[in-house]
């Protein structure tokens, strides 16, 4: 197996002025310990690249830049703001014979640019859930208060991106929706507006199950780098905290939860506030809301995010921040909801489990799929049985995800439906359809099988679980 | 029909491939206009010292301070010890590739991957070795870093262009492999033997090209075991013929090296059409400068060989295969490169392809087709997930490629075919091709006949052996 380097991501924000001196561009840098002669040179190249790609499109400049030993990637989420994130490529080093020192050999081929992209473009939009824009930071308090603020964030959240496990499902960024039936979601429609009816104060809810969505009432971009928030980080660090760590080993216990589409249990028995208020009952614990600014294209609204839980229902109220939360709010909002969610939660369990037992017990998946629907960001996936920041436990080899990857990246190229079969060297399958904003993507471990024999397995698939969808023969 | 018998079908040139085309370049385009930069494909050839050498569109010399900028980008990123490889926009990749004291650049919206525009900025390269030499071109940088190559290379642009539009759109470049003028191996064989015979003590290669399909190759015999001639040096030479001499009557001499057999030295190309439409070339490859009239010669006893048998011909008559030849419904075109099957085959890479179809007539159209069949090898070849096939249905067509330790097939269908039916047109191909076998490639390359008779080749190194031969069905049924 060869050995691959841990790749480094190095931020450094700028904002172009041409007054500024060189050094004053760089907003944020990491990491730190670096030379400021060096950044200096490195943010020169990037801005050297950018100029350079406009001669021949000036408005649609350089998105990558490829060295032999790294790639560089570029994002200009506000005007004249510039994120640049460079990756090392992985070595491999060869053994040479007569005692020379062994080649080492730069893998590039191992990264692919449209995940890393995305990536870089989430750390903006994570930022930004958290800061608000570039923009106003500058405009509230100068140069000064957004360094302050790049740093703070940055510094914490690049710790707990693991480039390593990135792939096609970053590309998508999408949501998990949790599948109910008709009368259960009224139920919970019905929740959300008596909560909001009785608490003015609320002004969006998202109503979620086990790591999956049900409800929401934020606009779609804004859930969903929410959702991300919370299923990779708020969750996993309250319900299995050893699990949101880089380097942890999975509990016998919980890889038998994991193993049903590895939907993570919010029940651990723990109810409550996940945010705020931890322990209520405390009086004299002090405690805050996170903050989050959503709808920053439109009329820019800074909430407090207020998460509640019962079993594995958990809850987000969103409440405007210039309005000061009491513990008496709390209380009544513990009061109020409290009961009503339990009851919820166990509903749903309920439903659920009947679904479980009449589409019969699944020790795994039958098919390896992964479907995104770009319209509503609808995401599903049979492969990854566990997916957070620092850990992705997928049940395929990463090169047939780096395959999925490509033909990710083909049906990128045009707007038609489209379909994509291929066979891979070890003789397994894999299958690509796209339709209308639909994709799905199969891998099949059917070594003899032939394309025929795919194209109905395929067929089959579609018919159960994605009726009317896939037209393409 | 009849303007194509006297041009000849060259089905991937456009007809008048040294005036006005879509590839050529106007000299005096206004580099700052918006035509310019929508251009496919730029292609920039600069030296170390940022001193413009060529550019696909434009002047060059009104691009130096552009060139300047890429030779900065160069030099800044080796200046950590690193390689700038390449830039990526949504619409452009940038790639760049350094020679020894020049530089190249591709700037592209063709969406090819990295590595074949970097095979084809590798290709440009070599075709300026082809006329100056490696050897050269170094020594000529080592004294002079200002040096101004243009002074070499004057008038040679036409043959970058002609080089940039064949690479567009012939497959030859993407499959590495050499495309025969199809004719019975009885026919060839007699062409063949008219070759070997006319020998003179300098002669080293001898080709017979009609309609820009090679017929014959006859090679001398100790030159054969220094080193393989390879593909890319025959689209080279066949590439400088056709830009510097296309349809002209009369002989022409010319110094040509041929960079992958040996990059610093001079053959001496012998180059002449044997019939009065110019179609029919005869090329002869000497190490003699002084050696045209011993040229002459030799063409002069294959003319009249040519005369007494009526060659000319089964090589005027003969045309491009179709697809409909092969009586197959939704297949409209196809590339086949056989891998192992003759032992001579490794000395000479082959590959066939039938006439467009009448779908893909324009330059355009061919240059779309081109596009997809690229797409296709750069997934099935990629070097750390290669693919052993790939179906893509898409509205506009189906395409197929596929790779077995026999062959490499692309195929494009029509978007309406099913997957049985491209299944069942497919095996009926392969049994098409398998019976034509014979007519459709070169099965032996002929060694001067003032040379030995074997036609062993001691030095080509082996590759692994032979598997047996899987019925055409067993074979299939891997689809």
């Amino acid at each position: 197996m060869p050995e691959s380097m841990i790749k480094e991501g190095i931020l450094a924000t700028d904002h172009t002025n041409a007054d500024d001196q060189e050094e004053k561009k760089i907003l944020f840098y990491h990491p730190i310990e670096i030379e400021t002669n060096e950044k200096i040179r490195n943010v020169g190249l990037c801005e050297a690249i950018v100029q350079f790609t406009r001669t021949f499109c000036p408005s649609k400049p350089a998105k990558s830049l490829h060295t032999q030993k790294n790639r560089q990637f570029f994002h200009e989420p506000e005007e004249s703001y510039w994120m640049v994130m460079v990756v090392r490529n992985p070595m491999v080093e060869k053994p040479n014979k007569d005692g020379k020192p062994p080649t080492v050999e730069y893998q590039e081929e191992e990264i692919i640019d449209s995940v890393y992209g995305s990536v870089l473009q989430q750390c903006y939009s994570m930022y930004k859930l958290f800061n608000g824009t570039f923009n106003r930071a500058f405009e509230a308090g100068g140069v000064e208060l957004l360094i302050q603020k790049l740093e703070k964030f940055f510094y914490r959240y690049l710790q707990t991106l693991h480039l390593q496990s990135c792939d096609l499902l970053d590309v998508f960024g999408g949501i998990s929706f949790f599948p109910l039936d008709k009368m259960t979601y009224l139920k919970i429609q019905s929740f959300v507006n008596r909560v909001e009816e009785s608490m003015s104060l609320v002004k969006y809810t998202a109503f979620l199950y086990n790591d999956q969505l049900i409800w929401s009432g934020l606009e779609q971009e804004d859930m969903r780098i929410l959702y991300k928030y919370l299923t990779t980080s708020l969750f996993p660090r309250h319900t299995e905290p050893e699990l949101a760590g880089r380097d942890s080993p999975l509990r016998p216990e919980v890889a038998g939860n994991l193993l049903h589409y590895g939907r993570q249990r919010l029940d651990d028995g723990r109810d409550g506030f996940l945010t705020g208020p931890v322990n209520l009952k405390d009086p004299d614990a002090k405690f805050r809301f996170p903050r989050i600014i959503v709808n920053t294209e439109e009329s820019y609204e800074e909430l407090h995010l207020i998460v509640y839980k019962a079993m594995s229902a958990a809850v987000c109220f969103m409440v405007n921040a210039t309005v000061d939360l009491s513990r008496e709010f709390c209380e009544q909002l513990d009061g109020l909801v409290g009961p009503q969610l339990t009851l919820l939660a166990s509903d749903i369990c309920e439903q659920y489990n009947i679904n479980r037992r009449s589409s019969g017990p699944e020790k795994e998946p039958q098919f390896k799929f992964i479907y995104f629907n770009h319209m509503n960001l609808a995401e599903k996936s049979t492969i990854h049985m566990r997916k957070t920041a620092s850990v992705s436990l997928t049940s395929v080899h990463p090169d047939l995800m780096k395959i999925l990857g490509d033909i990710n990246c083909d049906f990128a190229r045009i707007d038609e439906d489209e379909e994509i079969i291929v066979k891979a060297m070890t003789d397994y399958w894999v299958v690509g359809k796209k339709s209308d904003q639909r994709e799905l993507y199969v891998i099949l471990n059917q070594k003899n099988a032939n394309l025929i024999e795919v194209n109905e397995e395929v067929k089959r698939l579609c018919a159960t679980q994605f009726n009317n969808i896939f037209f393409l023969d | 029909m009849e303007r194509s018998k006297i041009r000849g079908s060259s089905e991937f040139l456009s007809e008048d491939p040294l005036t006005e085309s879509a590839g050529v370049s106007d000299r005096n385009e206004d580099v700052t206009s918006e035509s310019w930069r929508s251009h496919r494909k730029h292609v920039f050839v600069l030296s170390e010292a940022g001193k413009p050498i060529y550019s696909r569109y434009g002047n060059e010399e009104a691009l130096s301070s552009t060139m300047g900028v890429m030779m900065a980008l160069v030099s800044f990123v080796q200046a950590s010890g690193n390689t700038i490889q390449s830039i990526f926009t949504d619409d452009h990749t940038v790639v760049f590739l350094q020679k020894g004291p020049l530089v190249l650049v591709s700037v592209s919206t063709s969406r090819q991957n990295e590595q074949q525009l970097r095979g084809e900025l590798l290709h440009v390269y070599h075709q300026i070795v082809s006329m100056l030499t490696q050897g050269s071109i170094n020594r000529i940088f080592e004294h002079r870093k200002n040096y101004d190559l243009r002074r070499l290379l004057f008038g040679s642009e036409k043959v970058l262009d002609s080089l940039l539009e064949a690479m567009d759109s012939d497959p030859s470049y993407m499959l590495s492999a050499i495309q025969c003028f199809p004719l019975q191996p009885s026919s060839r064989e007699v062409l063949d033997q008219i070759l070997q015979k006319a020998v003179a003590p300098t002669l080293v290669f001898s080709f017979l090209i009609a309609n820009n399909r090679l017929v014959s190759i006859v090679q001398e015999k100790t030159v054969l075991e220094d080193g393989r001639l390879k593909p890319s040096d025959l689209h080279l030479l066949f590439n400088l013929i056709r830009a510097s001499s296309a349809f002209q009557a009369g002989e022409i001499w010319m110094p040509i090296c041929l960079p992958l057999f040996n990059y610093n030295c001079y053959f001496y190309a012998y180059v002449a059409y044997l019939d009065p439409e110019c179609t029919v070339c005869l090329v002869l490859l000497s190490t003699d400068r002084e050696a045209f009239y011993a040229m002459a010669d030799c063409k002069r006893k294959i003319e009249e060989a040519f005369v007494t048998l009526n060659a000319l011909e089964c090589l005027t008559n003969s045309q491009e295969y179709k697809v409909e030849d092969v009586v197959i419904t939704n297949l409209r075109h196809f590339l086949y490169k056989p891998s192992n099957v003759f032992d001579h085959h490794r000395l000479l890479p082959q590959f066939t392809c039938p006439e467009m179809p009448v779908a893909y007539r324009t330059q355009e159209e061919r240059i779309c087709l081109m596009d997809e069949y690229r797409n296709l090898y750069n997934r099935i070849h990629r070097i750390t997930r290669p693919l052993k096939l790939i179906y893509h249905s898409a509205e506009g067509e189906t395409l197929l490629a596929w790779v077995t330790s026999k062959f490499e097939m692309y195929a494009c269908f029509s978007s309406l075919v099913t997957k049985k039916s491209a299944i069942s047109e497919l095996t009926k191909l392969l049994r098409w091709i398998r019976k034509e076998e014979s007519r459709l490639f070169i099965c032996h390359i002929q060694k001067h006949s003032s040379t030995n008779q074997s036609g062993k080749n001691s030095s080509t190194d082996r590759e692994r052996s032979n598997q047996p031969n899987a019925s055409e069905t067993g074979l299939l049924s891997l689809l």
